[in-house]
């Protein structure tokens, strides 16, 4: 990334000596049809009004059985949870002194699978609402960009749109898409970004088919296997090869846990080593590569009853510098700055995840 | 490994044709394999590829020369994958999980007492899966039931709540096998290109998500006496599952009302775990906390999965770990308690 030499410099002055203590990776705007429409042109104007959407929203499958899954307090008035800046500016970055937070739209995982050009035109809607509303109005704020996933030559003409401003820090994929994300149609997407110097951010959402045994019936499961889609994801990435075509791609993995990734690379491992010449293209172990290329959000950090254990499994991933706070605000699960990280998590790591590891990947501070 | 006494949990037969089922089926289904050109895959249909999957043993001797008089093992519960067929017949399915019983019984189990099996019972049909049980559920030397791990629905949803009631009421083991119905994709978004990626996703979350549901479905308060163990699906990953169970049980109770215990006290209640693929760090510190994380000297029962080969899996550095005490119990003791093999 072009801004890494002087970022990972700046990340190695003592934490006392830097300027940013808080970034929040993981923030979900939510714009309303009444802010996307007029930003469509004709004719997905008129047709996003007779007949909207056609990918279902994820609670649509599971009902979110706590607070209709949003925070009580975050309901603006006449809005939706995430679609008023100034109380999601009260709640969330004035409340906990957030130097910088990171926006993650989340219809860009239903939006992306809609028609070619119906696709990058929401998607687009998306994007203006997130500059105009959000980043112009405060400039502690960066974002994730929208893009019809889908359909990559059209999402690597919304990406090249955003790539000149600073405040588009990378592209958003679903957990779930048409085809498994490490699927070569998608590598021009990835091309793109990583020519751009853009990380890929994928979060939990999109497509979830059959997955070999079949639906979980409840919100429980669903969300328990979100760390289970992402393990696929990462997985598919390695496995298809796209770190060998295009290595200097970095990718988040958001809202999925991370102490997994521990036991994942013992296993990719220990397969690697009985089947290597299945995957002839991967020179190297599973797990050094995974450490080269992904990074992880806290929020739902996992929860042993012994903390210390939360922190042998972050040190059995190798990657604390590659862990960034996130709040996941305005959903009902936001964790507080404050209480997200047990005692038993050491100062130093502590100041990396809150602050410096962002500030690394993003070029904050 | 020092393997004298143990009681392995988890050994690969199979037919060397299904001409050897033929005198186990009727002339109806002898008929329809004949016409349909029905055949039992060496490699189950991609399942097991020779490249990491020698040919599992096909008869009574070849496992004596191979694995029981070499190893000294106490006993071996023996696992016939090859009832794990994709065709979408739920009566061919039925037909041939007999006849696979019938000749374990006949050609194995009564030609060497060191044998236990898994009965096979098809998928498709849970009625049918519990007419099986009952058929053959009164010999003790089919110690559990084997199902796979990749089926249609995931094995907590309230149609199978019946058949769990059957294999408890057996007092049979559910052992759930990594693989099986593998025409369908093991992620939310499609097929794999690669036998690494399909291979990982057994353990990494086709497993967990059946553990998840049993779980979650109250297959534990409905049948309490019900156990169950996990075959060739790994073990490594559950403490940061169980972290995020518990997490969001704690949360979203309200979904799941029949919960009256965490997550992670029904899976320390009722499952048992194979050692293999095991899955490890090569580093003796991080075994012995993830060791402390699994209550592993509990959890872990001793299998081979004789004859698959999954590569390194670092199983001597954990069981050096837990001391000889614990090692007993993962190589003998948990498996002898878990199908109930003394007294």
């Amino acid at each position: 990334m072009s801004s890494m030499p002087e970022t990972a410099a700046a990340a190695e002055r003592p934490e006392a000596e830097r300027r940013v203590k808080l970034v929040d990776a993981d923030i979900h705007p939510a714009p309303l049809p009444r802010h996307l429409a007029p930003r469509l042109d004709e004719p997905w104007r008129s047709r996003f009004e007779r007949y909207g959407v056609r990918v279902p929203n994820p609670p649509q499958l599971y009902p979110r059985v706590r607070n209709t899954g949003y925070r009580v307090d975050s309901w603006p008035e006449g809005g939706f949870p995430g679609s008023d800046f100034d109380l999601l500016r009260a709640q969330l970055l004035e409340e906990h002194s957030v130097d910088y937070g990171v926006l993650i739209p989340l219809h860009g995982h239903s939006f992306g699978a809609e028609a070619p050009e119906y696709a990058a035109a929401l998607c687009h809607a998306v994007n203006e609402w997130v500059r105009e509303e959000m980043l112009d109005r405060d400039e502690r704020l960066r974002t994730s960009i929208n893009v019809p996933l889908e359909t990559p030559e059209l999402a690597v003409r919304e990406i090249e749109r955003y790539a000149g401003d600073p405040r588009f820090v990378q592209v958003l994929l679903p957990s779930g898409a048409e085809y498994p994300l490490g699927n070569r149609k998608y590598w021009p997407v990835y091309r793109t970004a990583a020519e751009a110097g853009l990380p890929l951010i994928a979060h939990t959402g999109g497509f979830e088919q059959h997955r070999g045994a079949g639906w979980p019936s409840y919100y429980l499961e669903a969300h328990v296997f979100y760390a289970n889609a992402m393990i696929a994801l990462a997985t598919s990435l390695i496995a298809e090869g796209v770190f060998q075509e295009l290595p200097g791609l970095q990718v988040v993995l958001v809202e999925a846990g991370i102490s997994w990734a521990g036991p994942l690379m013992w296993a990719m491992d220990s397969a690697w080593s009985a089947m290597r010449d299945d995957v002839a293209h991967l020179d190297r172990e599973p797990s050094e590569l995974f450490r080269e290329q992904f990074w992880f959000t806290t929020q739902p950090i996992e929860e042993p009853d012994d903390p210390q254990q939360l922190v042998q499994a972050l040190e059995f991933t190798g990657m604390t510098d590659r862990i960034m706070f996130a709040s996941d605000y305005p959903h009902w699960d936001f964790d507080s700055p404050a209480m997200t990280l047990p005692r038993a998590v050491p100062k130093k790591l502590r100041a990396k995840i809150l602050a410096g590891n962002a500030c690394r990947l993003y070029g904050l501070g | 490994m020092k393997l004298e006494g143990a009681i392995d949990c988890d050994v690969h037969c199979a037919p060397a044709s299904i001409d050897a089922l033929l005198p186990y089926m009727d002339d109806y289904w002898r008929d329809y394999v004949a016409n349909a050109g029905m055949t039992l895959s060496p490699t189950l249909t991609g399942t097991y590829p020779e490249a990491v999957s020698p040919a599992s043993p096909s008869d009574v001797d070849a496992l004596r020369e191979q694995v029981l008089d070499p190893w000294g093992l106490q006993c071996a519960v023996l696992t016939c994958a090859s009832a794990f067929d994709i065709s979408r017949n739920a009566y061919y399915e039925t037909a041939l999980c007999k006849a696979i019983n019938d000749w374990l019984r006949s050609e194995w189990l009564e030609r060497d007492e060191r044998l236990r099996a898994s009965m096979v019972v098809p998928t498709l049909d849970p009625e049918a899966a519990i007419t099986e049980i009952e058929r053959v559920g009164g010999d003790p030397r089919f110690v559990s039931v084997l199902l796979p791990i990749r089926v249609d629905a995931r094995w907590g949803t309230k149609r199978f709540h019946p058949l769990h009631e059957a294999i408890a009421r057996h007092d049979l083991v559910l052992a759930l096998h990594a693989w099986g119905r593998i025409g369908a994709a093991p992620t939310a978004s499609g097929a794999t290109h690669t036998y690494f990626e399909d291979y990982l996703a057994n353990s990494q979350s086709i497993a967990q998500g059946q553990v998840m549901s049993l779980v979650a479905e109250g297959v534990f308060e409905r049948v309490p006496d019900l156990r169950v163990v996990l075959l060739e699906c790994g073990f490594a990953w559950l403490p940061p599952m169980l972290w995020r169970f518990d997490k969001d049980w704690k949360a979203v109770w309200r979904e799941v009302p029949w919960l009256k215990a965490k997550p992670s006290e029904y899976v320390q209640r009722h499952f048992r775990f194979a050692t293999t693929p095991a899955q490890l760090p090569s580093n003796r510190d991080r075994t012995a906390q993830l060791a402390a994380m699994l209550g592993a000297e509990e959890l872990l029962v001793f299998a081979s999965d004789h004859p698959h080969r999954h590569g390194d899996g670092n199983l001597e550095v954990l069981l050096d770990v837990l001391g000889d005490a614990g090692r007993d119990a993962v190589m003998r003791g948990n498996a002898e308690a878990l199908y109930r093999l003394v007294g």
